[in-house]
């Protein structure tokens, strides 16, 4: 018993710094594929309520850029209002749409803190549970794909973006179909990665990436970027495509995030897939 | 107590810049520069071990709350405290240090400041790194972005030094 309270005092030092160590790292890995809280997030909200007074201290900035987004896309539904069509048809249409149905559903948020440059990249948005917004809905913007909500507290939201480790949207390249998934080389803000595609066809330079939808987070067809070159794997029949984004990820503002009113039906239907055989 | 409240504003302080001015600078280059391990060196002298390193577990998890890593500067953080009397005690001047003086490069020196914050930072910047990727296989990109930090940081703490400690000197 001696031996072992001299030998505590005599490593006290490293106990306590191992101890210590272990806590830090540990939360780290824990968090970063789980988030059990959003006590040591910017979702809690005394940090949200910080970031949130430098965003508007920040945010008069880039004004002029916002401006000009929201300008074009005020254009775009303007051009969709109804007193600007005109009726070809008379007497032939009702007000009761019964062919569509709408699937997906959006909310405007203002980006309060961002980074682009670390090994993973999460922005902190305004809005959080209070406005409806749940941890793993898609985040969109107006050129682009952002990321999914990782975790959120009454009035803030963190997006794990897609320029993080394991981000794994599934996309298609058209015009030849072609699915894989997005990752992240973790370098450079303006360019990803597209993994599980297969080498059997040639892929044009410039082809246009789309999410493909088939995870119900985002609507499929929302533009993430474009294919700037492709290299062949070793020993494997995947090419290694890069893809320049079509968002800019340094200068964005807003961000919608999207709810699909349908998700439950389709996770419901997906759960009666029989589970495989571990031989 | 004129002490206490000058290290407590210098807590909040290297918080404050690291968290709001520091992390939001994106310079390229895989540049991400770090100041708040100079906190930890211009404790003073005889502050002991064990507390500084609880010291540095707090600070840690303030950034890290306000920057999403979830503890990677709380790590880094406390590698630098557990250090620091190994470094200290290996620079040591010939006949101790002055309880009264405090780590900075106008009580001490320029060279001794780069000695010993010098490879204080290295060891920070490389561990701070290397947890983010880890991935062996990345290896030059970790020591490329911690070389790439650490001039980029070491002006930053100089700067820190020529604006709020000559000041207290003079005074």
């Amino acid at each position: 018993m001696r031996n072992l309270i001299a030998f505590l005092k005599r490593f006290q030092v490293f106990l306590v710094f191992a101890g210590l160590q272990v806590i830090a790292l540990s939360l780290y890995f824990t968090f970063f594929t789980f988030p059990r809280s959003q006590y040591f997030t910017t979702a809690s909200s005394a940090a949200g309520t910080v970031l949130s007074w430098r965003n508007d201290l920040t945010k008069h900035l880039s004004l002029s850029r916002t401006n000009k987004k929201l300008q074009e896309s005020n254009k775009d539904l303007l051009e969709k209002i109804p007193r600007n069509f005109v009726q070809i048809q008379k007497h032939l249409y009702t007000i009761n749409d019964t062919l569509y149905k709408q699937k997906y559903e959006y909310m405007a948020g203002a980006v309060i803190s961002s980074t682009v440059d670390k090994t993973n990249n999460y922005f902190t948005i305004d809005i959080g549970s209070r406005q409806g917004v749940k941890p793993g809905m898609g985040v969109v913007s107006d050129n682009g794909v952002v990321g999914v909500i990782h975790n959120c507290s009454a009035h803030f939201s963190v997006i794990k973006t897609v320029l993080t480790d394991d981000i794994n949207i599934d996309v298609t390249i058209k015009p030849i179909d072609l699915n894989g998934l997005l990752k992240w080389d973790h370098k450079d803000a303006i360019y990803g990665n597209l993994t599980g595609i297969s080498n059997d066809q040639k892929i044009k330079k410039w082809s246009k990436v789309y999410t493909r939808g088939s995870s119900g987070i985002y609507p499929a067809g929302v533009l993430i970027g474009r294919v700037t070159t492709l290299k062949p794997v070793e020993g494997e029949a995947f090419w290694d495509v890069k893809i320049l984004f079509s968002e800019n990820y340094r200068a964005l503002q807003t961000v919608y995030v999207v709810r699909n009113l349908m998700l439950e039906e389709q996770k419901e239907l997906e759960k009666q897939i029989p589970a495989p055989v571990v031989k | 107590m004129r002490n206490l409240l000058k290290y407590i504003f210098r807590f909040i302080f290297f918080v404050v810049i690291q968290t709001m001015v520091l992390n939001q600078l994106e310079v390229g280059f895989g540049i991400h520069p770090m100041i708040y391990p100079l906190f930890i060196v211009l404790l003073p002298f005889d502050f002991k071990v064990i507390p500084t390193m609880f010291l540095a577990f707090s600070m840690g998890i303030c950034i890290d709350i306000m920057s999403n890593t979830y503890g990677l500067h709380t790590s880094s953080l406390l590698l630098v405290a557990y250090l620091r009397p190994l470094i200290y005690k290996a620079l040591s001047p010939r006949d101790g240090y002055d309880p009264i003086k405090e780590g900075s490069m106008y009580d001490m020196g320029h060279l001794w400041f780069l000695y010993a914050f010098g490879s204080l930072i290295m060891v920070h910047h490389f561990w701070f790194f290397a947890i983010e990727m880890f991935k062996f296989n990345e290896i030059g990109y970790i020591l490329r972005k911690t070389f790439v930090s650490i001039p980029v940081s070491y002006l930053f703490c100089v700067l820190y030094q020529m604006i709020f400690i000559k000041k207290e000197k003079i005074k």
